[in-house]
């Protein structure tokens, strides 16, 4: 049974932004995920099911854990595209919190303004 | 202390250069020379200067004579200085004439046109308030919310949109401005540590509605084609559109059940499948497939 992460590299680096090792190793677990989805989903079904035997139901838990952790959808980390940090990245505009000030007051975030109220 | 000292030496050269240009400029004829000259014959010449007087001394020295010729040269070019001056003078003039003629047409013509002629009048609604149809039922057809960031956009482009369904013969009420959304974020100002100094940011969104009221589903269709056509930028829309029936829709919907159903076929055979997953059987095949049965070395 191999482990290797290195099964979900992609041949030709498809990232563009920063680009860094963990940045990488998150877009193959993304992948990794995203190809392996449905497999998940129809085991996790099957599990679940009450109606199936629980021979099979066994069986299928069994395969869930086996598959391997890239394809867990809690490996994926949301990360900053502009500096790979993994740290308090706001979803809105996928950078981390120092990036987003840099951004913004340099006026590259459309509406976004220094507020006092 | 330096400005102070390079100013001075400007000044210095300017007061050196500007007598010089003005002599050599006002008068032609007169000798600036002659002060080597002079010395040798007499003091008194120099008061005097003539182009005889000039010329005499020449004769008694080798050395003036050279001087002379050089000094023969600039009544030439003097004289072409003043045709060039008096040459652009009449140029002057006579552009100043022709100007004054230009603009005197032009202001008879302007008055002329304030007289007689007016904007056409889609150019003049453009400084008017937009025109709206009268709603005869107000039966709303169509929601369209506009956003944006700036007002001034915003504002615009909802002027403009009431002005498209004017002429597509929409009524219309609004724009309606809705609540703003309002988005803060508070940072911290460095990348590392120092976590009590902070900076706040905030968006605000600017919302519009712009109502359609009993408009044919056709031209309400047009008007969201024109105005997503003219985008304006920074302005996001979003449109809620409204078709309404006739009572008996239940028979014509019952009518027309075998139709869709046919169309309707080929997409329910593919229910639970993903376009890209497409494989012959059902999922419980799949699910029967030796491949799920064995253990993955996954």
């Amino acid at each position: 049974m191999s482990k290797a992460a290195s099964m979900f590299h992609p041949k030709r680096l498809d990232l563009s932004g920063f680009v860094n090792t963990r940045v990488i190793r998150d877009h193959n677990k993304r992948n990794a995920f995203a190809q392996m989805e449905p497999e998940r989903q129809a085991l996790r079904y099957i599990i679940r099911n009450t109606s199936l035997p629980q021979r099979t139901r066994a069986q299928a838990q069994l395969q869930l854990s086996q598959m391997h952790c890239y394809t867990r959808p809690t490996q994926i980390k949301n990360r900053c595209v502009a500096s790979g940090t993994a740290r308090s990245v706001f979803r809105d505009f996928r950078l981390n919190r120092f990036q987003f000030r840099m951004q913004a007051l340099a006026g590259e975030l459309p509406g976004v303004k220094k507020a006092s109220w | 202390m330096f400005l102070g000292t390079t100013r001075s030496l400007v000044g210095a050269s300017k007061r050196l250069w500007t007598p010089i240009s003005i002599r050599s400029l006002s008068t032609p004829n007169q000798p600036s020379a002659p002060s080597t000259k002079t010395s040798t014959t007499a003091p008194q010449i120099k008061a005097e200067p003539t182009p005889t007087s000039a010329t005499s001394p020449t004769s008694a020295t080798p050395m003036p004579v050279k001087e002379s010729a050089a000094f023969e040269k600039p009544p030439v070019k003097e004289w072409l200085v003043e045709l060039w001056r008096s040459l652009t003078t009449l140029f002057n003039v006579l552009v100043l004439i022709i100007f004054l003629f230009l603009e005197y047409s032009r202001s008879d013509r302007l008055a002329d046109l304030e007289k007689n002629a007016r904007l056409p009048r889609s150019v003049q609604a453009l400084y008017l308030r937009p025109l709206r149809r009268k709603a005869e039922h107000g039966l709303p057809v169509c929601d369209l919310q506009l956003r944006s960031y700036s007002a001034e956009n915003l504002e615009f482009f909802a002027d403009f949109a009431i002005r498209a369904a004017y002429y597509l013969k929409l009524p219309v009420s609004g724009p309606v401005p809705l609540p703003r959304i309002t988005q803060r974020w508070t940072v911290i100002r460095s990348n590392f540590v120092h976590k009590k100094s902070k900076e706040n940011f905030e968006r605000i969104t600017l919302r519009r509605l712009i109502q359609i009221k009993d408009g044919h589903p056709e031209a309400v269709q047009a008007w969201l084609a024109f105005l997503r056509k003219h985008a304006f930028y920074g302005v996001g829309m979003k449109a809620n559109v409204w078709e309404h029936e006739s009572l008996d829709a239940g028979k014509a919907l019952d009518a027309s059940l075998p139709e869709i159903q046919k169309t309707v076929g080929p997409h329910l055979a593919q229910f639970g499948q993903r376009e890209d997953n497409k494989r012959p059987g059902t999922i419980f095949d799949a699910l029967d497939n030796a491949r799920y049965a064995e253990p993955k070395n996954l």
